[in-house]
C-alpha cells in the first residue's frame, strides 16, 4: 500500500493536533499501517487539503475540502477513541 | 519556609529550563506513574524544545527590534513593546520558577475541587496550565517572592475551572461538544465582557438587528488566517515604515523583503517549536489524566478541553479574521498605545470564542466584543510589558538589555492578570486573599444560581433536556 497522508487540525497546529497526531502515529504503527503525519491549522485546510488522503480535526472545519474529514475529538476525551482509529484505517485503506 | 523558597528559586534561576525543566518533568511523569523511559524521553524532548524556542526567539527579536527602532525614528510614534506570541509566553511561563510546580498544583487544586463537589470538570488539558503558571512568574517578577507565584497559579487554575463550569453548558450547546468543557483562561477572560457588550448592544435599536454573512467573509479575508502569509504581509508592511528612507531603491527593497520573510519565518518556525514542548509534555499530561481520573471516582464530570477545539467554527474565523486589520489600525491610532502587534494576530480566534455561544454566532457583536476587548488590552499590555520582559529574562530568554519591552495577546492583553498583578502589588499577601475571595464568591454565586449564569453565557433553556439526552446517548454508546 501506497503510503498516505494524514493531515491533522486544530486551532493552533500546536496543542490539541499534537496529542492527536502522536495518538495516531502510535496506533496506526501498530496496525502496521505506514503513514506521513501533517499538522496544520483549521484556516489553513483550504490551502493544504489537496496534499492529504485523510483529514483528522478536532474543531469544526470548512466545507468542499473533498478530502474524507474525521472528527479527532475523541483522542482528546478518550471517549470512543478505538472507534475513531477504525474509521480512520476504514479511509486509509479506500 | 520562605527562606526555602527562595534558596529553590536561586537554584532555579542558575540551571535554566534547558536544564532544569527535563529533570523536574522526568521526575513528575514517573511520580504520576509514567513509565521510566517515556518519562525520560519527555525530559529530554522539553530541553530541546527550549533551546528551539530560544533560537527562534532570537531571529524574531534580531528583526523585530530593527524595525521598531526605525519606526520609532521615522514616524515618531513611540512604539517600543514588540507582541513575541503567546509560544513565547507559553516558554516563558514554562521556564519560570513556578513553572516547575505548576503541573502538581494544578492538578491538586483541581483534584481537591472535584471531591469537595465544586466544579464539574476535569481539566485534561494540562498543556494550557502555562496559563497559570504565566500570571504567577509576572507575580514573581513583581514581588520577587515565589510563594506569591505558586499561589497565584493555584487560584488561577481555580478561576480556570470555574470559567469552565460557567460556559459549559453554552459550549456544549453552541460547538456541538457534549461533555466537554474548556478550562482556558485565556478564553474564558472575554466571558464578563462579552455579556456586558452583548447585552448593551441587545438595548439599542438599530445595531441590535445588524448580522454579518460569515462565508464571504472567509473567502475574503482567507490570507489572515495564514499565519506564513500574514507574517509576510505585516513583516513588508512595517518594514516600508521603518526602511523607506534608509538608503537607495536596492538597499530599501532588500531590508524590506528581507524584514517580510524574517517574519513569516517566525510565523512558521515559532508554533513548530512549541510543538516540540507539547510532545514532551503528552506522557506527562497522559498520565495525569489516569492519575486524576483514578481518583475523580464514578461522578459524571465535564472533560475540561484546550479552547483550539473551538476555533475552527465559522462565526470564531470570520470574527478574528476581521479583526486582525482592526486590531492592526487599533495599534497605530489608539493614543498612548506602545505595542506594535506581531505574532498573536493568528491567535485572536482564541480571544473570541467564548463570546460566539453569548452572541448566538453573530459576527458583528463578536466583533465589537473584541474590539472592546482588544482596546483595553493594548493598554494592560503597556503596563505589564515590563514584568513580562523581567519574567522572560528570568526564565533565561535572551532579550538584550536596553532592547524593546515585549508583550503577547495571550496573556499579555488580559484583565485577569492584570488584575491579580496590582492587587498584589498594592496589598502584597492581601491582594492574593481578595482574589481568593472573589473567586470563591464566584463560584458560591454561580452554584446557588447555574442556571441563571449559565444562560447569561449563552446557554438556551430548551436545549438543556436536549443535550442531557445527547450526552446520555454518548455515555450509554461507550
Amino acid at each position: 500500500m501506497k503510503r498516505k497522508t494524514i493531515l491533522v487540525a486544530c486551532g493552533t497546529a500546536v496543542a490539541t493536533s499534537t496529542v492527536v497526531a502522536s495518538a495516531i502515529e502510535e496506533a496506526m504503527q501498530e496496525r502496521g499501517i505506514s503513514i506521513i503525519l501533517r499538522q496544520c491549522k483549521a484556516t489553513e485546510l483550504p490551502s493544504l487539503a489537496a496534499d492529504a488522503d485523510v483529514i483528522v480535526s478536532t474543531t469544526p472545519v470548512p466545507d468542499g475540502l473533498g478530502k474524507p474529514v474525521i472528527k479527532g475529538l475523541p483522542f482528546l476525551t478518550g471517549i470512543g477513541k478505538a472507534a475513531t482509529l477504525d474509521q480512520i484505517e476504514a479511509a486509509l485503506r479506500d | 519556609m520562605d527562606s526555602l523558597l527562595a534558596t529553590l528559586k536561586t537554584v532555579i534561576d542558575a540551571l535554566g529550563p534547558t536544564v532544569l525543566l527535563p529533570i523536574v518533568i522526568f521526575f513528575i511523569a514517573l511520580i504520576l506513574g509514567a513509565k521510566p523511559a517515556r518519562a525520560f524521553r519527555a525530559g529530554v524532548t522539553i530541553g530541546i524544545a527550549f533551546i528551539g524556542i530560544n533560537l527562534v526567539i532570537g531571529l524574531m527579536f534580531t528583526s523585530l527590534s530593527g524595525v521598531a527602532q526605525a519606526i520609532v525614528k521615522n514616524t515618531g510614534l513611540h512604539r517600543d513593546i514588540i507582541d513575541v506570541g503567546w509560544p513565547s509566553a507559553a516558554a516563558i511561563a514554562f521556564g519560570s520558577s513556578v513553572g516547575l510546580w505548576v503541573i502538581p498544583i494544578g492538578i491538586v487544586v483541581n483534584v481537591v475541587l472535584l471531591l469537595g463537589g465544586v466544579t464539574r470538570t476535569l481539566n485534561v488539558d494540562v498543556w494550557n496550565f502555562w496559563h497559570f503558571a504565566f500570571v504567577g512568574s509576572l507575580l514573581v517578577a513583581a514581588t520577587g517572592s515565589l510563594a506569591d507565584g505558586l499561589i497565584a497559579a493555584g487560584l488561577m487554575a481555580g478561576l480556570a475551572l470555574l470559567f469552565a463550569d460557567w460556559s459549559a453548558k453554552a459550549v456544549q450547546e453552541f460547538y456541538e461538544v457534549p461533555g466537554v468543557s474548556v478550562p482556558h483562561l485565556a478564553s474564558a477572560q472575554i466571558l464578563p465582557v462579552a455579556i456586558a457588550v452583548n447585552w448593551l448592544i441587545e438595548k439599542t435599536p438599530g445595531l441590535r438587528a445588524i448580522q454579518m454573512d460569515t462565508s464571504s467573509i472567509q473567502k475574503r479575508f482567507g490570507v489572515f488566517g495564514e499565519p506564513m502569509i500574514l507574517g509576510l504581509i505585516i513583516g513588508i508592511i512595517l518594514g516600508l515604515i521603518g526602511f523607506y528612507n534608509a538608503g537607495n531603491a536596492s538597499v530599501v527593497t532588500q531590508k524590506v523583503l528581507s524584514t517580510g520573510i524574517d517574519l513569516a519565518a517566525v510565523m512558521v518556525l515559532l508554533p513548530r517549536m512549541v510543538k516540540i514542548l507539547m510532545e514532551g509534555l503528552i506522557p506527562v499530561s497522559d498520565a495525569a489524566q489516569q492519575f486524576v481520573r483514578k481518583r475523580s471516582g464514578d461522578r459524571e464530570i465535564f472533560v475540561g478541553l484546550d479552547s483550539a477545539i473551538l476555533i475552527g467554527h465559522p462565526a470564531a474565523i470570520a470574527s478574528s479574521l476581521i479583526l486582525v486589520p482592526i486590531a492592526i489600525l487599533m495599534s497605530i491610532v489608539l493614543p498612548g498605545n506602545r505595542v506594535i502587534l506581531f505574532a498573536d494576530l493568528a491567535v485572536i480566534p482564541f480571544v473570541v470564542a467564548l463570546a460566539a455561544p453569548v452572541c448566538r454566532g453573530n459576527v458583528f457583536r463578536m466583533i465589537i466584543v473584541g474590539i472592546v476587548t482588544l482596546a483595553f488590552g493594548f493598554y494592560i499590555a503597556g503596563a505589564l510589558a515590563p514584568l513580562f520582559t523581567d519574567a522572560a529574562r528570568a526564565a533565561h530568554f535572551a532579550i538584550p538589555k536596553n532592547a524593546s519591552l515585549i508583550t503577547s495577546i495571550v496573556d499579555g492583553f488580559m484583565w485577569v492578570p492584570f488584575v491579580v498583578v496590582m492587587l498584589v502589588r498594592t496589598l502584597g499577601m492581601g491582594g492574593l486573599a481578595i482574589v481568593l475571595m472573589m473567586i470563591a464568591g464566584s463560584y458560591a454565586l454561580f452554584i446557588r444560581n447555574r442556571a441563571v449564569w449559565e444562560r447569561a453565557a449563552g446557554a438556551s433553556v430548551a436545549a438543556e433536556a436536549e443535550l442531557a439526552v445527547a450526552t446520555s446517548k454518548v455515555r450509554a454508546a461507550e
